[in-house]
Order: structure tokens, then C-alpha cells, then sequence
């Protein structure tokens, strides 16, 4: 199978520039369209080891990230999202390309997707074992995320657990976790090894820098798992670790709430969110030190014979 | 029971959500606002047929629970028709049950 890194930079530029690069995440295939060089480098970096697909094929989402021409080419560059013809968003400065391009392959997905019932939540897997972290932001749920990440948890998403509605399993769509402002240098200081793209100021979101996902768990993105843990974490600072129970129902509901699709859904959605309560155990938990909470997570992932 | 109401609904440890079919809301319940609609479901009745209906389920419950070996205590008072109502009511503005 041919990944990103078997093209050149070079051929790299050449197909974002030309037909599209076509790059599988999870489920879904990427047509991407540029004309930025750094964010070609970016792609270099951070999606190096996933599947390239075939120029021509089916993509299931058209992306194209451009800095327009004219004046602009000069003056305060932007660059520019345009799907389908559409322009659904403002121009952002041409520097925030790169998270710019992971905010609308969530939002592809988040607005398209509907064939899952989509929550906004990390989703990581150990044992067999996966626990749902779903969490509005500024909850410390993508610092968690990639702690346990840099720690051996295989990596289903940062941002967007896929809960397929035939069977409840969870369908992974691991792509690079974006750390905010200080969270940046906690994972760099927590794991000095792993690898970040540029990091970028002055977003909507503050300072923004997004850490590669694991190979492994790139390589694993066809291997879908049952729900094991529902937990909604909460850093607090110089919080002693606490995990406290939920009761089924509050679980339901607090999931529906931080759901993208759950209303569109309707019935189907109400079953599917049933079948992922009925499976879970819920929890809230508060933290505020990262080896607090891999012991607890450690713990609810139970032995590795368990899979 | 409002028309068009499936009663798609999952209960765990005296709680339930149940999904309005005409709203397209969740709504987070108790067990007992499901056995109302339960009941209503099958017919509409009036304030005094439901709680004489609840008594008697809560009464059989405590006999289904009923401990030989421990002192029965003071026999239950009969559901309050205040709180009653105002779980009817509650239920009404929901649009899952009208009133006839």
C-alpha cells in the first residue's frame, strides 16, 4: 500500500497543485487542493504514513486550501477554503493553513458524515478496550489524549468519535491531535520524543500545534472496537485524580449534548447513543497531573489478556 | 397519550430517556413518569384513576420486596396528587401526553 511518504516533495506539491491528493483517513478519503508550500510540507510531516489513494478515484470529501491572487498574493496572504464550489468560511491568515486544513476535515466530517453518530470526543483503545472522552473545549481532553497516545494508547481521534450505527462499534479517524496554547509545551516536556508540526499563533483558538498521530494506530485505522468507558475529564489545577461513577442515563444525555449529529439523527441516532450507554461504563473525572490520570486509565483498561 | 408517541425509551437504575417523537427531544425522566405513560398509553384516565393506579403498583412492589424477617415499619402514605400533577403537567408541556 502507498503512503504519503513514498512521494517526493516535489510530487507531493505537483499532485496538490494538479489532480488532488488523495490521502485515506479512517473511513473517508481526502481530496486535497493547494497552492501553499508550506502546508504541502506540513502534509509531508504529518501524514506521512497514511494511505495515498489513486489519483481519479472516489473521494468522499474535496477540499481546497488556496491562497488566492491579486493584491492578496502580497498584502496580508490568506488563504482561502472552498468546497464544492462553496466558500463556507472567512479567509484566515495564509500561516494558519495547517490547522485551517484539520478544522475543515473535521468539519467534512462533522456536516457529512451522518452514516455514524459522530461525537465530539477522543476516542483511544488499549487492550481492546475503548474509552470515549467526550468534552467541550478547554476541558483538557486533548492533553489527556495525547499523553495516553505517547504512553502506547492506540489513537482512534482527537475529535471525533465515529459510533457506526449497524453495530455500535467505534470506527477510528486518527489524525493529528491539536494541542492549544499550553498544553503544547506540557506534552513536549511529558513525551520530549514526539513529533509536532509547526506551531502556529494567533488563531481563533490561540497558539495551536499538532502532534503526529502514531503510526500504529494510522496502520490500525481499519480496525473498529467496542465502547469500553464513557469518560468526561475535567483538569483542574492541583486537583488530587478522581473518577466518579455516572449513572446510565445522565451518561446518555451528556453524551447527546456533545454530539454533532444526535438531533438530525432522530430515532437512529437515539438507538445508536442507547447501545453505546448500554455498553459503557460512565465516569467524570478531574485531574490535573498526566501520571494521575494513566494510572486511573491504566486501570480501567484492565490486563492485556482482556482483549 | 399524544398521537404519534412510540415510547422509544431505555430505563437503567430508576432513570430513564425516552425519545419524542413529535419534538425530536430527549428528555431525561424518572420511572415513574414512564410508568404513567405506560399506563396512558394503554388509556387516558384522570388524576384520581392514576394515583389509585400508583398506589396499588407501589404497594405491590413493597409486598414483591417484602423481608419476613424484618419489622414492616409504617405502611407507606398514598402518593401525593400534588406532586402527581404536577408530573402530568410536566408531561403535557413535553407533548407527550393531552389532555381529554
Amino acid at each position: 500500500m502507498l503512503t504519503v511518504s513514498s512521494l517526493t516533495p516535489a510530487q507531493l506539491r505537483a499532485r496538490l497543485h494538479g489532480p488532488g491528493l488523495d490521502i485515506q483517513t479512517g473511513p473517508f478519503v481526502n481530496r486535497l487542493h493547494s497552492n501553499i508550500p508550506h502546508l504541502a510540507a506540513g502534509l509531508a510531516l504529518l501524514y506521512g504514513d497514511y494511505p495515498l489513494r489513486a489519483a481519479g478515484g472516489f473521494a468522499d470529501f474535496h477540499l481546497d486550501l488556496s491562497q488566492p491572487g491579486g493584491l492578496r498574493r502580497w498584502w496580508r496572504p490568506q488563504v482561502r477554503f472552498e468546497q464544492d464550489g462553496q466558500h463556507p468560511f472567512k479567509p484566515l491568515p495564509v500561516d494558519q493553513a495547517q490547522p485551517f486544513c484539520e478544522w475543515m476535515m473535521n468539519w467534512c466530517v462533522s456536516n457529512r458524515a451522518h452514516g455514524y453518530l459522530i461525537v465530539h470526543a477522543a476516542v483511544v483503545e488499549k487492550h481492546g478496550r475503548a474509552i470515549v472522552l467526550p468534552a467541550p473545549p478547554g476541558s483538557g481532553k486533548s492533553t489527556l489524549c495525547a499523553a495516553l497516545v505517547c504512553r502506547g494508547w492506540r489513537l482512534l481521534s482527537d475529535e471525533l468519535a465515529l459510533v457506526r450505527h449497524e453495530d455500535g462499534l467505534l470506527v477510528p479517524v486518527p489524525r493529528p491531535i491539536s494541542l492549544k496554547n499550553r498544553s503544547i509545551d506540557v506534552i513536549r516536556a511529558f513525551a520530549p520524543d514526539a513529533v509536532f508540526g509547526s506551531v502556529v499563533h494567533g488563531t481563533m483558538k490561540g497558539t495551536v500545534g499538532l502532534l503526529r498521530a502514531p503510526a500504529a494506530s494510522v496502520h490500525r485505522a481499519g480496525e473498529a472496537v467496542a465502547p469500553h468507558a464513557v469518560v468526561f475529564p475535567q483538569w483542574e489545577a492541583d486537583a488530587p485524580a478522581t473518577l466518579d461513577p455516572l449513572p446510565r442515563a445522565r451518561l446518555f444525555m451528556r453524551v447527546a449534548d456533545n454530539a454533532f449529529n444526535y438531533t438530525l439523527l432522530g430515532a437512529r441516532g437515539f438507538a445508536t447513543l442507547a447501545g453505546l450507554a448500554e455498553r459503557s461504563a460512565g465516569y467524570a473525572f478531574r485531574y490535573s497531573r498526566l501520571e494521575q490520570a494513566l494510572e486511573i486509565f491504566d486501570a480501567l483498561a484492565g490486563p492485556g489478556d482482556a482483549a | 397519550m399524544a398521537g404519534g408517541q412510540a415510547l422509544r425509551r431505555r430505563e437503567w437504575d430508576g432513570e430513564a430517556v425516552l425519545f419524542n417523537d413529535l419534538s425530536g427531544s430527549t428528555h431525561l425522566l424518572s420511572s415513574t413518569a414512564v410508568w404513567l405513560l405506560e399506563r396512558l398509553a394503554v388509556a387516558p384516565a384522570d388524576l384520581a384513576c392514576l394515583a389509585a393506579a400508583l398506589d396499588a403498583e407501589l404497594a405491590a412492589q413493597d409486598q414483591a420486596q417484602h423481608d419476613p424477617d424484618q419489622d414492616d415499619g409504617p405502611a407507606d402514605a398514598p402518593i401525593d396528587r400534588a406532586q402527581l400533577s404536577d408530573l402530568l403537567t410536566h408531561l403535557c408541556a413535553l407533548h407527550l401526553i393531552e389532555p381529554c
